[in-house]
C-alpha cells in the first residue's frame, strides 16, 4: 500500500475530478462539455477500481498493473476525444466540425497502426504493450495537438474565457508531465523528489476545470490586446 | 477534395511531429512510462518482467565498435 501522503493526494484527486462534473452541472454546462465530463465521470470511476483492487490484491500485484494500465489507456482516448471536442468548439463558427471529426478520426486510427506496428516487433505479452503504447503515443498526440489549437485560439482571436481556460490548463497539465520525465532522465538523482510530484500534477487538471465551470461564465469574454484604443 | 487532402495532411503532420516529440523525450529514458490520468500510483510496466536490468542485444558478438556498413 502506498504511504499517507501518497493516499491523501490520490483523494483529493478524486474529489476534484468529482467537483468537476458537479461544477459543471450546477452551472449547466455539462451538455454543452460532455465529452469534457465524460472524461472526469470516467476518471472518477477508473480512480475508484484502482482504490478497490489496490485495497484487495495490494500495489505489486498484477491485477492492479494490469488494471491501471488498461484504464488508463480507456481515459487517454477519452482525453483525446474531450481534446476533439475543444476543437469542435473553437472551430464552431468556420462550420469545420465535419473535417475536425473526420481529422480526429483519421489520426486516431494512424496512431494505432502506428503503436501496432512497432509493437509487433516485439515478441511477447502483444495485447498489453500495444494498450501502454497507445496510450503513450496518444498523450503525445494530444500534447502536440493541444498547443496546435492554442495557435489557432491566438490566430482566431477567441474570447471565450472559459473555452480558453480550458485550453490553456490542458496544455499546461500535458506540459507538466513530459518536463517532469524529461528532468527525471536528465538529472537522475532528483528522481526521488519528481516521481512523488507526478502524483500532485495530477490534482491541476480538474482543478482548474472545476474552476472554470464554476468562477467563469459560458458569456465571460477576453478583451483581445490588439483592439486596444489608441489616443491620437 | 483540397479540404479533405488538408485534414489528411494536418493529421500525417501532427503524428509525425507526436511521434518525434516522443521519440526525443524518451529517447534517453529509463523506460518508464508517462502516465497522465489521475491521482493513483503508478505501478511498474506489466510486460517487464522482474527489475533485473536488460543484457546486451544476443545479435552483437563481442564489444568491439561497429564498423560502417560495406555497401
Amino acid at each position: 500500500m502506498p504511504g499517507p501522503f501518497a493516499c491523501l493526494i490520490w483523494f483529493v484527486c478524486m474529489l476534484c475530478e468529482a467537483a468537476v462534473v458537479v461544477c459543471a452541472l450546477k452551472k449547466r454546462a455539462f451538455r454543452r462539455y460532455l465529452l469534457l465530463n465524460l472524461y472526469m465521470g470516467g476518471a472518477v470511476l477508473s480512480e475508484l477500481g484502482r482504490f478497490k483492487i489496490l485495497s484487495e490484491y495490494g500495489f505489486n500485484s498484477r491485477q492492479y498493473q494490469y488494471f491501471y494500465f488498461y484504464s488508463d489507456a480507456v481515459l487517454t482516448i477519452f482525453l483525446y476525444f474531450a481534446l476533439i471536442a475543444l476543437y469542435s468548439h473553437v472551430f464552431s463558427e468556420m462550420k469545420a466540425e465535419r473535417y475536425v471529426k473526420m481529422g480526429a478520426l483519421l489520426l486516431l486510427g494512424g496512431t494505432a497502426a502506428f503503436t501496432g506496428a512497432v509493437v509487433l516487433q516485439s515478441s511477447a505479452k502483444l495485447v498489453t504493450h500495444f494498450v501502454v503504447d497507445l496510450s503513450q503515443n496518444l498523450y503525445f498526440v494530444g500534447l502536440v495537438l493541444t498547443y496546435v489549437l492554442w495557435g489557432a485560439i491566438l490566430k482566431l482571436r477567441e474570447t471565450r474565457t472559459r473555452l480558453i481556460q480550458l485550453v490553456l490548463s490542458l496544455g499546461v497539465y500535458f506540459s507538466l508531465f513530459a518536463a517532469n520525465y524529461a528532468i527525471r532522465n536528465l538529472y537522475p538523482p532528483l528522481s526521488s523528489v519528481f516521481v512523488p510530484l507526478i502524483q500532485v500534477f495530477g490534482l491541476f487538471l480538474p482543478l482548474a476545470w472545476a474552476y472554470a465551470f464554476w468562477r467563469l461564465p459560458e458569456e465571460a469574454r477576453l478583451v483581445p490586446a490588439r483592439l486596444a484604443v489608441i489616443p491620437r | 477534395m483540397s479540404r479533405k487532402l488538408a485534414v489528411v495532411f494536418l493529421a500525417m503532420l501532427v503524428l509525425v511531429a507526436a511521434m518525434g516529440l516522443k521519440t526525443i523525450v524518451t529517447a534517453h529514458g529509463d523506460g518508464s512510462v508517462i502516465m497522465a490520468n489521475g491521482g493513483a500510483p503508478a505501478p511498474p510496466t506489466p510486460y517487464k518482467n522482474g527489475g533485473a536490468p536488460a543484457p546486451p542485444t544476443p545479435y552483437k558478438n563481442g564489444g568491439a565498435p561497429a564498423p560502417p556498413t560495406p555497401y
